[in-house]
């Protein structure tokens, strides 16, 4: 079982008799409680990506879109993959690309219709009922992470496969990762994985700069790799010469 | 360090080339009724023509520009949840009752600034005379309601600007749109295209008015400087990093060579018209008002087409075509021909005459 797997069905066992216990202790001190301390929510869920363990075979990516049936040419999570040269040596990078699900996610503002938000566990969801796929969540999205849905032609994201995890289940991108590059969790258990990887205060995050605080970290990537790639570009380009 | 990309997501446009006819013909038509304006209030009695025209242009454009933006949402039905669920944090909502506002208010003052002459025309004995008199309401002039009708639509007019250039404006995400100019460079450019506009109807409907013309010219001339000036206002804060945002947004596209061809481009169509207002004889003028509409337009599809082809965490650029199809050239040609089509079922509708100011001093038609 993976650092990941246990470290989250450990999470779920702990809250479940904590929880349990909460509402035993509640019963007894309700008329004790601070009412001027806002209740806590219970998960915030996050993940770390470790790219060193990323391999770069879009396991990821084929698993979730067959778990999200995501329509052809669109992507909820993909793998960049960059080769990077640098003194002479070259090494290819992996760097898994999803939504960062962020504390102060630029996406929500935006939707004319309150169709996208967060759910108390942190997770940023769409409300297909409600949207409208005006797109402007799309624009608003510094990390490239959302789209139009081909097929509903409504936003569409990851949604940190919240049905998955709402069941007790791993989202499928780091259920199906080989390498355990993808680990996630719970921040608001301090004995998580997730938990422990980000106090240690090495992990980053894409676009810092931004404000978004994102709840995707990363650990052991380039800090110039975490904005917009400045590099040369070998996606379809028709009329480009050839230069390789 | 040199790095190549080996493998990404390319994202598709998804603001599509509706989004640009929606900016191009609501900026042109708070622009031509704000072109409009001096003549009907009443106080410059020598650009009677400008003004019919302008009215006529502002409400054609006003009708046709929400249709586009309606066949953005894919599924037009969708738009009733703007008004059933509304998120006023954003200013796409603020927008969505900020349009009807403007239209209402728009087709009111049209209404009534062209009241006095409905009336005649409905006395004339034409074969719309029935017509006429029955949507001039009455025979006497309706000042207040003009008055009124203008003092709302001025409002909405200025929250059609704000709006449409401050949803664009505050997307981070996207270099090129956010800088503080941006809503500054978008009304420029709508007088631009409505001065233009002007123009070509003035030659194309046969009126070849010179009065209409030179007032048109004015109109372009001070719209082009404005460009300019905050087009290079823009470069110089960019280029010497004075402003942070706008320097952002240089870095963003300096290094892309189909992007210097761009910036060339538009220099070129914004430079062009000024040229011509110059040496072309006034009967030709209008050549420079087509040349002023594309550089409304041009601009337009170069921030919106242009600032989604700039990936924003990949490198380089994503490539994007022109689809055939309802989302990219047939949905352009589709909003031109409804354009058209609503201009030859508006303009009939109007009488023909030079109209006469319900308030103010008495008009005098030219001789």
């Amino acid at each position: 079982m993976s650092d990941s797997r246990r470290n989250f069905l450990e999470t779920l066992g702990a809250l479940t008799v904590g929880a349990a216990a909460a509402v035993a202790a509640g019963a007894k001190s309700v008329s004790a409680a601070s009412p001027a301390i806002p209740p806590q929510p219970r998960h915030r869920w996050a993940m770390v990506v470790d790219v060193a363990k990323c391999i770069g075979c879009q396991a990821c990516t084929v698993s979730c879109i067959h778990e999200n049936s995501v329509p052809e040419d669109s992507f909820r999570t993909i793998v960049s993959t960059y080769e990077v040269e640098e003194g002479g040596r070259a090494a290819m990078v992996m760097l898994p690309r999803l939504c960062n699900h962020c504390a102060n996610a630029p996406c929500i503002p935006v939707c004319p219709v309150g169709a996208t938000w967060q759910q108390p566990d942190g997770i940023v969801v769409v409300d297909g009922n409600k949207c409208v796929g005006c797109a402007y969540c799309v624009q608003a999205c510094p990390y490239d992470a959302r789209f139009i849905n081909a097929t509903t032609q409504k936003a569409d994201k990851c949604t940190f496969c919240a049905h998955r995890v709402e069941a007790g289940l791993l989202p499928a991108c780091v259920e199906s990762c080989v390498g355990g590059a993808r680990i996630f969790g719970d921040l608001n258990d301090p004995e998580s994985m997730v938990s422990k990887l980000v106090s240690k205060g090495d992990a980053k995050v894409l676009k810092p700069e931004l404000g978004t605080q994102p709840h995707v970290f990363y650990l052991g990537l380039d800090e110039r790799l975490t904005g917009k790639v400045d590099g040369e570009q070998t996606l379809w380009k028709p009329l480009a010469k050839e230069t390789h | 360090m040199s790095v190549i990309e080996v493998v990404n997501v390319s994202r598709e446009v998804t603001w599509l080339p509706w989004a640009v006819q929606y900016f191009f013909l609501i900026g042109i038509s708070v622009a031509c009724f704000f072109m409009s304006l001096p003549y009907y209030l009443g106080r410059a009695q020598d650009s009677a023509s400008l003004a019919r025209t302008a009215l006529i242009a502002a409400v054609v454009c006003g009708v046709v520009a929400p249709v586009a933006l309606l066949a953005d949402l894919h599924q037009p039905g969708r738009f009733w949840r703007f008004y059933t669920n509304p998120n006023l944090s954003s200013w796409m909502a603020w927008g969505a009752f900020f349009i009807p506002g403007y239209l209402v208010g728009l087709l009111v003052y049209a209404w009534a600034a062209l009241k006095p002459d409905l009336a005649v025309a409905g006395q004339s004995g034409g074969p719309l005379a029935r017509w006429h008199a029955i949507i001039s309401l009455g025979d006497s002039p309706a000042p207040v309601v003009l008055k009124a009708s203008a003092v709302f639509t001025v409002l909405m007019g200025f929250l059609i600007l704000l709006y449409t250039g401050m949803e664009v404006m505050v997307v981070r995400a996207r270099p090129l749109w956010n800088t503080p100019l941006l809503p500054l460079q978008f009304a420029a450019t709508a007088f631009v295209g409505a001065a233009g506009l002007v123009m070509v109807l003035d030659r194309f409907m046969g009126n070849r008015d010179v009065g209409t013309v030179r007032a048109a010219s004015q109109w372009l001339l001070w719209s082009l400087v404005a460009t300019i000036v905050f087009g290079s206002l823009w470069y110089a804060t960019g280029l010497s990093g004075l402003v942070r945002t706008h320097a952002e947004a240089l870095a963003s596209v300096a290094q892309l060579s189909s992007w210097k061809l761009t910036a060339l481009w538009l220099a070129a169509s914004v430079l062009l018209p000024l040229v011509l207002l110059w040496i072309v004889p006034s009967q030709h003028t209008w050549l420079g008002g087509v040349l002023a509409l594309h550089a409304a337009w041009m601009f337009r599809w170069t921030v919106f087409i242009g600032g989604q082809s700039l990936p924003k965490t990949g490198a380089g650029e994503y490539a994007y075509h022109l689809p055939l199809g309802h989302d990219g050239l047939l949905g352009i040609a589709g909003t031109a021909g409804l354009w058209i089509a609503t201009l030859i079922i508006v303009t009939p509708l109007i009488p023909s005459r030079s109209p006469k100011p319900a308030i103010g001093p008495t008009f005098v038609p030219a001789a």
